[in-house]
């Protein structure tokens, strides 16, 4: 049943969960705003894995939605992080600093 | 112009007189305005009178919707304001808006002088609107509109002097009060309280009349009506939409706020207090505005009263006409001698009310109402003259012998004393006849108790003549007594000796009775009963005799030179204490009702809204208490949203996986 190599899809997933799994610690416990917006990557692109991942098994008939969808999925990645480095350029001219823990105020 | 459209002319006149007056700072200029304007509304009152009169119906004027509720096909009604004039209310019109007129041009003397005198005409003005807008309405709810304008107007004008201090701290009023003002609560006798007494006691009565409205309002609505408050509709519900005791009901709803307005017993004490406003508005006020109000109200409501109602209206009337009377005849201060008399007489109104319209009791009540206004109102025009040229004495214990320095005033005081005490070819007599009669006719028709209102009436009436004829020898007759009071006393200046001389012939029958046409207007094509022909012959000789008694008792009693008013004072003392006390109603009032029951009330009120300010067991406290409350749960809730960003994102996460375990797992 554990099919790891090239052509089984058990290694794959399991390499996405890791994946996703550390950019969540990474979104949630990382005080500094990059290291959050790198877990929001890492998640994204976990997503993307295991859509790449089924759509080899289909690959064969010609279906070819996977791999689309993991092209879509590193597109809206680079979008969100042109918007949230600009979000996080705003907040560092406000509040001076990108640390998570001390920029907790709507309002400085 | 068609009745229609001059019957809204007629009622906007005084209202832009008003809104024109009201910016003018110069006293004769506003009061000239003021009286043109009115007199132009008289002019159309009179046309629209002749109209409506001489052919004996009733229009119906234009009619603006105002609150459309629901589609007329599915049982939807409307309510709305407009003009509606049949006989009673084009009569009633002439009268308010002609001795508006009279009433500035007197003032215009009167007030000469005084630095608040520019505001009298865009106040009488208002006023005189808002009693249009009662007597032209359409509707219940229109007329209630007006009538709470005519309150207003009553408040503006009674507190004209609001500045005056309390009787007890007033100098001049210590000095030129009457010797036997007993009654009279002086420390809570200044202009700035007796305005709010007359309001305060109008609301109480508004509270019934309000309710009566209601339960025309529902009882209409139940019937189907479309215009559930219009006339009309009342005349519907009478005719048997609905039952008996719900009418009944309604009607002594709608005769609670006339017993306000028309200062009818146990309601009545206001009025004699608003005598702290100039004599020109009391003259108004007693007249055509304000407390005709009540009866014409009653008159105009007369579908709904039903004979229990009636009689309930009958014998307040016949108390306050005796009561009042009989205060009457003890006061010294010669405005509360006309105060208590303008109660004793709307009392007389509301006996020829109750009486019925079978037995003409409507007709004879307003035919009343009518005359009164014409001879009471002169009345008090000539005790302002009198005020005005002994320097603000009132005392009858000290006036006297006037008629030599006042021709003029004399000559029309007594043409109107002879009319209130009713004798015979004066428009007095003509109306209390009717009122008398009708009373008898309702008697003989319904036997036992419905003698009582007659009996009442009969006793007023006597009395009537009795202080009517003292205030007049009292301060007409004889010579001063205490000479430095009249000393400079004359006639008012040439402008409002003629308005005296202008109301004295409507103090004669002959106006009222030429071709018949007051009678034929108010009964409208209703021919007298035989019965009531022959009750009016009686009544004609009973009033005949009561002003003659009375006159003769008077004379006896009261004549320069007689000491038997004092000696029978003297031995009826406890008689005497009693209506010099007022009946101690006044003191009962403010005792129980105004210091207990109002101030108690107060309390308890006060104790629900405030608290003790700390636990939630008041009004006050409930609010600050749901306030602290919310402000506690967004304290705890805000620890959630403490602004940690990873916080969020593991709530997120967690969540997100719970549902989608929840979700997916088979």
């Amino acid at each position: 049943m554990v099919e790891l190599g090239p052509d089984g899809l058990t290694g794959y997933l399991v390499a996405a969960a890791v994946l996703f799994v550390a950019g969540v610690f990474a979104a949630v416990a990382r005080r500094n705003a990059i290291g959050v917006l790198i877990g929001i990557e890492l998640m994204l692109n976990a997503a993307a894995l295991q859509f790449t991942a089924y759509g080899r098994i289909h690959a064969a008939t010609g279906d070819v939605q996977g791999q689309t969808a993991g092209v879509f999925v590193v597109v809206v990645a680079a979008a969100e992080a042109v918007v949230a480095l600009a979000l996080l350029f705003a907040v560092y001219r406000s509040a001076h600093d990108i640390d998570l823990e001390k920029t907790r105020e709507l309002h400085s | 112009m068609s009745v229609e459209v001059l019957s809204v002319v007629v009622l906007l006149i005084p209202l832009a007189a008003a809104a024109l007056t009201a910016r003018i700072r110069h006293s004769d200029l506003a009061h000239a305005i003021g009286a043109v304007a009115m007199a132009a509304c008289t002019v159309l009152a009179v046309v629209v009178a002749i109209d409506v009169v001489g052919r004996g119906v009733a229009v119906q004027g234009p009619h603006l919707r105002w609150l459309e509720l629901g589609a007329f096909e599915l049982g939807g009604f409307e309510l709305g304001a407009g003009t509606f004039v049949d006989p009673l209310g084009a009569v009633m019109a002439v009268i308010v808006t002609a001795l508006a007129t009279l009433v500035l041009v007197f003032d215009a003397w009167y007030l000469r002088g005084d630095p608040l005198a520019a505001r009298f005409p865009w106040q009488l003005c208002g006023f005189a609107f808002a009693m249009l807008a009662v007597v032209l309405a359409d509707n219940l709810l229109m007329a209630f509109v007006g009538w709470e304008l005519v309150g207003l107007g009553s408040y503006l004008l009674i507190g004209f002097w609001f500045h005056k201090p309390a009787a007890s701290d007033d100098a001049e009023y210590q000095r030129n009060k009457g010797a036997g003002a007993r009654g009279v609560i002086e420390a809570s006798l200044s202009p700035s309280f007796a305005q709010q007494k007359a309001f305060v006691m109008n609301r109480v009565g508004d509270a019934g009349f309000l309710l009566g409205i209601g339960i025309v309002l529902v009882a209409a609505l139940a019937n189907g009506q479309r215009d559930p408050l219009s006339w009309s509709s009342l005349a519907t519900l009478a005719a048997g939409g609905t039952s008996e005791a719900l009418l009944t009901l309604a009607a002594l709803g709608v005769f609670c706020g006339a017993i306000a307005k028309s200062a009818q017993f146990p309601l009545h004490p206001w009025l004699p207090d608003a005598m702290q406003g100039p004599t020109t508005a009391s003259s108004i006020i007693h007249a055509a505005t304000m407390v005709a109000a009540g009866v014409f109200l009653v008159a105009r409501c007369e579908a709904l009263f039903t004979t229990t109602a009636l009689d309930v209206v009958g014998w307040i009337g016949g108390i306050t006409c005796l009561l009042a009377a009989a205060i009457a005849c003890v006061q010294w201060d010669l405005k509360a001698v006309l105060a208590y008399s303008t109660i004793s007489q709307l009392g007389l109104m509301f006996v020829g009310l109750g009486a019925g319209p079978e037995a003409g009791g409507r007709a004879a009540g307003i035919a009343h109402l009518f005359t009164h206004a014409g001879f009471k109102c002169l009345l008090f025009l000539c005790a302002g003259a009198v005020i005005h040229a002994c320097a603000g004495h009132q005392d009858l214990a000290r006036l006297g012998g006037l008629r030599k320095r006042m021709p003029i005033t004399a000559i029309a005081s007594l043409l109107a004393v002879l009319a209130i005490s009713g004798a015979p070819l004066t428009s007095g007599a003509f109306s209390k006849d009717g009122v008398l009669a009708a009373a008898l006719a309702h008697a003989t028709a319904s036997g036992g108790l419905a003698y009582g209102p007659l009996v009442l009436a009969v006793i007023g009436s006597l009395l009537t003549a009795i202080y009517m004829f003292r205030w007049w020898l009292r301060l007409f007759a004889g010579d001063a007594r205490v000479p430095d009071c009249s000393a400079h006393a004359h006639d008012p200046a040439r402008s409002a000796s003629v308005v005296l001389l202008v109301m004295a012939p409507f103090t004669l029958g002959l106006p009222w009775t030429f071709g018949g046409w007051l009678e034929t207007a108010l009964s409208g094509t209703r021919v007298p009963g035989a019965a009531l022909a022959e009750a009016h012959h009686t009544a004609t000789w009973i009033a005949t005799a009561l002003f003659v008694t009375g006159t003769l008792v008077a004379f006896v009693l009261f004549a320069p030179r007689s000491g038997l008013g004092a000696l029978l004072a003297r031995r009826l003392r406890a008689v005497h204490a009693a209506c010099s006390e007022l009946f101690w109603i006044d003191r009962i009032q403010d005792r129980v009702v105004a210091r207990g029951l109002g101030r108690g009330l107060a309390r308890i009120i006060a104790r629900l809204d405030l608290g003790d300010g700390a636990r939630i067991t008041s009004l006050d406290g409930l609010i600050d208490g749901l306030g602290r409350g919310l402000t506690r749960i967004g304290g705890a809730g805000s620890l959630v949203h403490a602004g940690r960003l990873g916080v969020y994102v593991a709530v997120a996460a967690i969540a997100v996986t719970a549902v989608l375990f929840a979700v997916l797992a088979p």
